[in-house]
């Protein structure tokens, strides 16, 4: 804790590089700051300060009536965060672990959803929380939610993969009139690899719009969150054969930006996606067929992906790591495509 | 979510006199449409869904008792299954009722939730949606807004008492304990409830049991007469606002043979606050007309056109995009006869469909 601020939202202004932890946490406090409406809501978030401690400190500096502690119900606290948005509020929800949004999923697609639909009005709120495998948490504390909730109108998905992006995206989220998924990946919360120096301004990033990683022509590779870093390193790998491979990271899957992928697309001719939810269901058969629609006749070999295995999240170690997409299996898709 | 509750308010001798002649108005003008959406539904310009259409009037009395404007600042409510009377009470029109009732549709919000929702949250209003307990959840965050504020002000959420058996309503109920939000819940019982068995304790949940579970106090709206009714509103409603936190309420099956808030009830309510009996008649003639107009206008209104209903709402792209070619096809020019192989399907006579097309030679 600095004289004003906890440390995990004190790197910016110290002119340290900040890590994606640090990152949510700046946007949330700044956000807190700018705007008296915005408040936080969610089980420990107060006095423990969250479960990854995104939110410690808080409590002293914006009291109880603005770092709500909720009871374990997480339908309860989302149900409310939508009626106090409904009376002009911007709650920012926390599910301590996104896995435990399933029992708000009720809500959320029912309620929140279809707000703007039913006449109801704008409804801004944000229902953010940890995702993602690797960390040996089996399959309660491992998943990705996004694809539970691709397939509602109303929402938007947002799943960032620096800090930057992380910053800049959640500043936007909180700010936009409608309800916003926001997945943070744990792998990345304190990875030293993704710790960068922040803008010092107040600075936010447009919700659907992906950011091209890594400049190429022989291949587009398709990725978010983590993957994207699998995906960098991967295109490492393939550069020393001479293969250029463009990374494209999506940051905002709902609504997707497909005019950035079918650019990629007419200028590469070859499309992998990468992403570590399951496969059935998962975002690469979506963006195929908007390829399909799009850029189908500048396809020059078939559309691939590399996902993990259709399964629960498995608690062992060994079998969590075959579970997961790998660097490897993504330069061993990209090779076949490029070689295609 | 204030350090101390503020002191009660008691129901003022001035509130009840203004709140018998809204309370009044707002019956009949119930009472009228009921008997209107029954006409209609037999004339069959409304679905047989509405043959047997009955309001309670009572969760208009209670509904009355709070405190609704029409700009943003005042009580916030879900009519709940008993809609419309609540509605009524938070300032929706007969038209309004109408145009619910018919899914006309007559305004895009209202085209796109096909009448399930009614939904004006300057007056409060808040439209259907979900399943039971869900609402309790929204207004639970409604009333943290207020508490937050430091307001006067309080939610209202109208639950059908099988509400308690979920999940949901207990999340919600809990979220509003928590941070001892201004949240009345009243559980509207059918009396279609499952009976408790006497002797394994079965079936129905004791309301008693499940307020002091949660550590919220039960307001008994079981009253006899309409004024005690309204009069045990404002008395939860108080509680609620004093920052008490969450109150329930329980409205009682109607008791066969002792109607509340029959017409007799209203009189005698309506001459102990000194409102003279040609006013009574005056605003029942009101009520009587204000319902036939809306019924008339109900016809004359266009249904809504799709796309201005829609708009707004999808996502912002066209439902199918113009499909792509690299080298769009000339329908004038076709390929030399010898590029052409023709499949055995189309050596037996069949159409250019199956022809399979050779590679040209170079």
């Amino acid at each position: 804790m600095t004289a004003d601020r906890p440390s995990q939202v004190a790197r910016t202004r110290a002119g340290e590089p900040a890590t994606l932890l640090e990152a949510v946490a700046e946007a949330l406090w700044e956000e807190m700051e700018r705007d008296d409406r915005v408040f936080l809501i969610g089980e420990d978030i107060g006095a423990y300060g969250g479960a990854f401690k995104v939110t410690q400190g808080f409590l002293d500096r914006f009291g109880p009536t603005r770092v709500v502690d909720a009871p374990i119900s997480e339908g309860g606290f989302t149900g409310a965060a939508a009626g106090a948005a409904h009376m002009g509020l911007r709650p920012v929800v926390e599910m301590q672990f996104m896995d435990f949004v399933s029992p708000a999923y009720d809500v959320l697609t029912n309620y929140v959803a279809t707000s703007l639909y039913r006449g109801a009005g704008p409804l801004p709120m944000v229902v953010r929380g940890p995702v993602g495998g690797g960390g040996r948490g089996g399959p309660f504390h491992s998943q990705n939610v996004e694809m539970a909730f691709f397939h509602t109108p109303g929402l938007k998905i947002v799943y960032p993969s620096n800090p930057r992006d992380a910053k800049g995206l959640l500043k936007s989220a909180i700010r936009d009139d409608g309800p916003v998924v926001f997945e943070e990946h744990k792998g990345l919360y304190r990875a030293p690899r993704c710790r960068e120096l922040l803008p010092r301004e107040d600075y936010a990033i447009p919700l659907g719009q992906a950011r091209k990683a890594l400049d190429g022509d022989d291949v587009t590779i398709v990725a978010y969150g983590l993957m994207v870093h699998h995906c960098l390193a991967a295109a490492a790998e393939l550069a020393k054969e001479g293969t250029r491979a463009e990374v494209l990271d999506l940051r905002t899957l709902l609504p997707l930006d497909e005019e950035a992928i079918a650019q990629s697309v007419r200028k590469t001719g070859k499309l992998l996606v990468v992403h570590e939810d399951t496969r059935t269901g998962g975002i690469a058969g979506e963006i195929a067929m908007r390829v399909n629609e799009r850029a189908f006749e500048w396809l020059d070999g078939p559309i691939l992906r590399v996902t993990a295995i259709d399964s629960p999240v498995p608690y062992s170690g060994a079998l969590e790591d075959y579970f997961l997409p790998s660097v490897a299996d993504v330069v061993a898709a990209a090779r076949y495509l490029v070689e295609y | 979510m204030e350090d101390e509750p503020r002191a009660l308010e008691e129901p003022r001798a001035e509130d009840e006199a203004g709140a018998v002649e809204d309370v009044l108005y707002r019956i009949f003008q119930a009472r009228f449409l009921e008997d209107k959406v029954r006409e209609l539904a037999r004339a069959g310009r409304l679905s047989r869904d509405w043959y047997g259409f009955q309001v309670d009037a009572r969760t208009t009395v209670v509904a009355s008792a709070m405190r609704p404007r029409s700009d943003g600042r005042g009580d916030a409510c879900f009519p709940g299954p008993a809609s419309p009377g609540p509605s009524l009470a938070f300032g929706a029109t007969s038209l309004e009722f109408l145009r619910w009732a018919g899914r006309r549709g007559t305004s895009p919000a209202a085209a796109r939730a096909g009448g399930a929702s009614w939904t004006d949250l300057r007056r409060g209003l808040f439209g259907w949606s979900g399943g039971r307990g869900i609402m309790t959840q929204v207004l639970a965050g409604a009333a943290l807004a207020f508490a937050r504020g430091s307001e006067n002000r309080a939610a209202l959420v109208f639950e059908d008492r099988r509400a308690i058996e979920t999940g949901a309503w207990h999340e919600g109920t809990s979220v509003a304990t928590a941070a001892r939000a201004p949240l009345i819940v009243v559980l509207v019982s059918t009396g279609a409830e499952p009976v408790a068995d006497g002797r394994s304790g079965r079936g129905r949940s004791n309301l008693r049991d499940v307020a002091r579970g949660h550590g919220v106090p039960l307001v008994d709206l079981g009253a006899a007469t309409c004024r005690e009714l309204w009069r045990a509103a404002a008395e939860a409603r108080a509680l609620a606002a004093a920052g008490r936190g969450p109150v329930l309420g329980e409205l009682p099956a109607p008791a066969l043979g002792r109607p509340c808030c029959d017409s007799g009830q209203l009189a005698s309510w309506a001459e102990r606050a000194g409102l003279p009996h040609r006013r009574v008649r005056t605003l029942e003639g009101t009520a009587r007309t204000e319902v036939e107009q809306a019924a008339s206008r109900l016809e004359l209104e266009p249904a809504p056109r799709p796309l201005a209903a829609l708009a707004g709402v999808t996502a912002g792209v066209a439902p199918l995009p113009p499909w792509t070619r690299r080298h769009p096809p000339d329908p004038r020019s076709r390929r030399p006869l010898d590029a052409v192989e023709l499949s055995p399907a189309g050596a037996s006579g069949a159409s250019e469909d199956v022809l399979h097309v050779g590679r040209a030679p170079n």
